[in-house]
């Protein structure tokens, strides 16, 4: 087997060096994960930390006639790692015992509800006065309201969620 | 010549059976290709217009979820709104699972706790071996958007292989917003913190056992309350305030009872608590709650009681910190004496991050301090309150995300002069 000459093995090199990091860039901006709400939500931009408050059920009213409908994917999802990771901090096991305590000392009427695919996330937000569900950013579909994150949208710089 | 015309053959002998295969034309008198295109089409858009005539008529009818992250039903909230744009496939698909969160109110949810202990200390007299701690019922049922009811009944074994059976919690919530939820029934009440975060089902807490001071059946603070409520949050921004506002019957002429059948005297307790989450700490809680009420311990005797009470809690997992410190001031109407006894405990704990975070060991120091004379705890004869200092250790083993084992060594003195008491204990506490 004959090996390639010097150039040759530079120019391929780089192509895979370009080629892989490309790869890369687009997977961390395909990656982030958008906040979609139902259209007539009053809300278009959150702090993280309010993100949070809606998502511990410390906030459950948009405004006294909106309650707020948690929607999570089911566990495995990667949209549900996320937003335990960075907005809750949590394991799946905490998560769990968060909110059984959560309702069982009354503070809450209901848990979050369980979808099973972006998909579903898609209709019910669209659906359900209220609903906030959390999707992959290439599977936000129209009809449902992508909100800002401490003003960033998903794929800008900065956007906390990824 | 031959070999000019023998790709022309070649060609024509492989065509051939080629052509032979192709279908034969349509006659004119079937519908076309298009013509089916089209009629799918308009299939389409009138099975579109009926599912949207459908999730319309579905308006009154509140959706809630087939699954929640507590296995219960979700909040019920209006359904009805355009839906988005969609293949019809996935319309098809998503619609199905629309209608199976549809649910009606009420729509009740039950979760059980339950615990196996056992114990074995130096205390003279004191005999080891199991014992079934309390089996709990919660319930919680959402009956409308903004009304909804939670409940917990126990059932405690008693030293006669009976068992009492308890109403510790029942509320009749309404929300009118975060900032206002009014409530009517039966409460733990809002002084401190472990008392409303950590109920009946000792799988809710870190620990084997409660805190002296709040002890079930104890009666340093009153664990029950009946009246009414009002909670919420105050807009505070990155403060994170929230409130509590109480008024009920207060102590009933057993200390360790609520009223629920009626006020043992014509005046009301009232307790108020202040927390606060500030945003930028995630996991920090403050707070602080007062309780006034007049106890009638007996016919002719009246006390004023003033009961103060302040709180830090870190509760994420690494590290876990609660910190609690209760002051209770009895004044007597007729002689205006005052007596102030209190209580304080430190509890810290750490969730190890190995084997998928299922270790968690913990300690706590707790501290009681009563009068030496104090005739509200000792107005039975025997004392309902007594000096307490010790520690324990321990560590908790969630074996699932429902079930965990505990044991811990503790080690207290009770009472002025007493010997300090060792002992065992483990427990397997679970959630149903």
């Amino acid at each position: 087997m004959r090996a390639c000459s010097k150039p040759a093995c530079g120019i391929l090199l780089l192509g895979w060096l370009c080629l892989g990091s490309a790869v890369m860039a687009a997977q961390s901006h395909d990656g982030d994960v958008a906040i979609v709400v139902h259209p007539d939500t009053p809300v278009n931009n959150l702090t993280l930390a309010e993100v949070r408050k809606v998502l511990l059920g410390e906030r459950q009213y948009w405004n006294a006639n909106i309650p707020v409908v948690l929607l999570i994917r089911a566990p495995v999802a990667r949209e549900r790692n996320v937003v335990l990771k960075t907005i809750y901090q949590m394991s799946e096991s905490q998560f769990k015992q968060y909110w059984i305590a959560k309702i069982f000392r009354a503070e809450s009427a209901t848990a979050p509800k369980v979808v099973y695919s972006n998909d579903m996330a898609n209709e019910l937000a669209t659906a359900i006065p209220g609903a906030i569900a959390f999707i992959d950013v290439r599977e936000v579909r129209p009809g449902t309201k992508v909100i800002r994150v401490d003003g960033r949208l998903p794929g800008e710089p900065g956007y906390p969620l990824r | 010549m031959f070999s000019r015309l023998l790709p022309l053959l070649l060609v024509s002998l492989v065509t051939s059976p080629l052509l032979a295969q192709s279908p034969p034309q349509s006659p004119p008198t079937e519908p076309s290709v298009q013509g089916l295109l089209d009629r799918v089409e308009q299939l389409e858009r009138r099975i579109a217009e009926l599912e949207d005539h459908e999730r319309k008529q579905a308006t009154t009818t509140p959706p809630a979820d087939s699954g929640s992250e507590t296995g219960a039903d979700i909040k019920s909230v209006e359904a009805g709104a355009t839906p988005a744009p969609a293949s019809h496939s996935e319309h098809m698909g998503t619609a199905t699972e629309e209608r199976e969160a549809q649910i009606h109110y009420p729509s009740l949810q039950i979760r059980g706790f339950g615990d196996v202990d056992f114990s074995a200390t130096d205390q003279k007299g004191s005999v080891s071996g199991f014992d079934l701690g309390q089996f709990v019922l919660h319930l919680a049922s959402p009956l409308s958007q903004k009304v909804s009811y939670f409940g917990e009944v126990s059932f405690t074994a008693q030293p006669n292989n009976t068992y009492e059976l308890s109403v510790e919690r029942t509320i009749i919530r309404y929300d009118y917003n975060d900032y206002f939820k009014l409530s009517f029934g039966k409460y733990h009440t809002p002084i401190g913190y472990w008392n409303t975060a950590f109920h009946h089902g000792a799988w809710l807490q870190t620990t084997i056992a409660r805190p002296q001071f709040v002890k079930f059946g104890g009666t340093f603070i009153p664990v029950h309350f009946v009246g009414v409520q009002a909670e919420g949050n105050i807009p505070s921004g990155g403060l994170g305030l929230g409130y509590n506002l109480g008024i009920g019957n207060g102590r009933s002429s057993n200390f360790s009872k609520a009223g629920d059948s009626g006020d043992v005297n014509d005046n009301r307790a009232w307790v108020a608590n202040l927390f606060a989450r500030p945003t930028r700490l995630y996991g920090l809680e403050v707070g602080g709650s007062y309780y006034r009420d007049k106890l009638t311990p007996t016919p002719g005797t009246n006390f004023d009681e003033w009961i103060a009470s302040g709180y830090v809690v870190w509760n994420k997992q690494r590290p876990e910190l609660l910190a609690e410190y209760a002051n209770v001031h009895h004044r007597d109407l007729q002689t205006s004496q005052t007596f102030n006894t209190t209580s304080y405990y430190v509890q810290l704990a750490y969730r190890l991050p190995w084997q998928v975070d299922k270790w968690k060991p913990y300690y706590r120091f707790e501290y009681i301090h009563r009068p030496g004379v104090e005739p509200v705890w000792d107005i039975t004869g025997t004392a309902s309150v007594v000096d307490l200092v010790g520690s324990l250790v321990g560590v908790r083993y969630d074996i699932t995300n429902y079930a965990a084992f505990k044991g811990e060594y503790r080690n207290f003195r009770q009472g002025v002069g007493e010997p300090r008491v060792g002992g065992a204990f483990f427990q397997t506490a679970f959630t149903f």
